[in-house]
């Protein structure tokens, strides 16, 4: 069946492609072996992205959950990774930052801490890249009360990160992203963190500064 | 008498006693007379300078006090010069001048730059009375000025040898620093490696775990499969099946090797 996947995909038949790869994943499905269904689809995935990346995302997404299911998340870091960057390529930037969010997820099962940290900052670099500030601080505070994020290095540069923003200090910015705790990240990931001063620091310092003004209104209107 | 008597009287008495008076005749022998001039102009700022410097001292206003000194001392140096000059000019001989004239004029600017540096300044803690002037107009005594004129000279901006080894280890420290960076960017990027490492060997643990119990089974089939061969093997070798199979085949070769001749010729 792969193989005649793989000839499907030199003669250039996207649709033929798809459609074998996912009976071999089925048909592995069946035999009970979920890890070469999985890979199946993943070949699938990579085969397509140039030409139909949102199939391919779908696939990605299927193999991702079929190892979820037989709880062989190990395996999946990677295709979570993958799929993460196609997201970020075809700029839809909320849906790379959930895939990393379920990368840490996923790692959070598995004890694979640094996986996680590293997930986790990667969410909250693609949310202030897409300019969305109040969505990192949220990002932020979720990932904060995972114990092991808190106690990590990757915390600290958020922490740093996001106050930098607070301040609207783009030098500071510049230099945090310059910073060597952002090189192992994936390199997707690293190339929208050294960009990162994006947008107007300004308006979102603004909007930080609105929102608490609001809160203040708020608490004297309940009084 | 009337008025006009006495007027007269009075006209009489001051043309009689008008040789005595210092002050016309100060101006009118000194209608053209250089050095009369100038010592005129100079005693006039001596006097205004004595001023200046009483109601200096009597200042409370430190700023003003000091201000006000500043100028006595200026008129003070230009005094001075100016004693100078009339020293020369006194020593020149001007003709219509009596000899008296000229000894007292002499001893006026001799006593010139004496009453010009009488003239009270704070400048300089000199004299008594410039110390009780300065003590009166003092507000605070408390406040001292521990640096004067002395202690700004060269060897105050020397480097010592103290600076010196400050500002060398001030440099190593630096170097250090440098140093200690790069090398905490190593330790990271290790840490990082050796983290990725951990968590590949944790991904492989169960893979290697499956392979090792498949690796398990192999291996005693391939051991069963071993004894079964022995036993095909051993039960060849033990009975006449064997002599009478080489029998066979030494007779089929040689049919072999007679068609084969006989197809050559």
């Amino acid at each position: 069946m792969e193989s005649a996947a793989a000839l499907a995909k030199e003669l250039g038949r996207c649709n033929e492609v798809s459609d074998f790869y996912r009976r071999a994943s089925e048909l592995y499905r069946e035999c009970g072996r979920s890890q070469p269904a999985s890979d199946a689809l993943a070949k699938g995935a990579s085969a397509l992205e140039e030409k139909a990346p949102e199939e391919a995302i779908k696939m990605y997404d299927e193999a991702c959950s079929l190892l979820e299911e037989d709880g062989k998340e190990q395996m999946a870091f990677d295709l979570y990774r993958t799929a993460a960057a196609l997201y970020v390529k075809l700029e839809k930037y909320s849906d790379a930052a959930s895939f990393f969010l379920r990368l840490g997820t996923a790692a959070d099962k598995c004890n694979a801490i640094n996986s996680q940290c590293k997930a986790y900052l990667s969410a909250i670099i693609i949310y202030l890249y897409a300019h969305d500030f109040q969505q990192a601080q949220k990002c932020y505070n979720d990932c904060s009360e995972v114990q092991a994020f808190l106690n990590s290095d990757q915390n600290r540069c958020a922490t740093k990160l996001l106050s930098a923003y607070e301040e609207g200090d783009a030098e500071e910015v510049k230099r945090i992203g310059q910073s060597s705790a952002f090189n192992h990240l994936d390199h997707v990931v690293i190339r929208l963190a050294r960009k990162l001063p994006t947008g107007d620091l300004q308006a979102i310092k603004k909007d930080a500064a609105a929102d608490d003004g609001e809160e203040a209104l708020d608490d004297d209107d309940l009084t | 008498m009337s008025m006009i008597d006495v007027l007269t009287r009075v006209d009489a008495i001051c043309n009689k006693y008008d040789k005595y008076d210092a002050d016309k005749h100060r101006s009118d022998a000194t209608a053209g007379d250089p050095f009369s001039r100038l010592y005129e102009a100079v005693d006039a700022e001596i006097d205004a300078a004595l001023e200046k410097s009483e109601r200096a001292a009597r200042e409370k206003n430190r700023a003003a006090a000091v201000a006000l000194n500043a100028d006595v001392r200026r008129t003070k140096a230009r005094l001075l010069h100016e004693a100078v000059k009339l020293q020369k000019i006194a020593a020149k001989k001007v003709k219509g001048l009596a000899p008296e004239e000229k000894a007292l004029r002499s001893d006026l600017v001799a006593a010139l730059p004496h009453r010009i540096e009488a003239i009270p300044d704070s400048g300089s803690g000199g004299a008594a009375e410039q110390n009780g002037g300065w003590n009166g107009g003092n507000a605070r005594p408390g406040i001292k000025f521990d640096s004067s004129a002395e202690t700004f000279d060269e060897g105050y901006y020397q480097t010592t040898e103290e600076s010196e080894q400050f500002r060398r280890e001030y440099e190593m420290r630096r170097i250090k620093q440098a140093g200690l960076d790069f090398i905490s960017e190593g330790l990271d990027t290790l840490k990082n490696l050796a983290e990725d490492m951990n968590e590949e060997l944790d991904r492989q643990v169960p893979l290697i775990d499956e392979i090792d119990s498949k690796v398990d089974k192999a291996n005693s089939e391939l051991r069963k499969t071993n004894v079964r061969l022995k036993q095909t093997v051993n039960q060849f070798r033990s009975t006449r099946n064997f002599t009478i199979d080489i029998i066979l085949i030494c007779v089929i070769l040689g049919i072999a090797a007679y068609l084969y001749n006989i197809l050559n010729q």
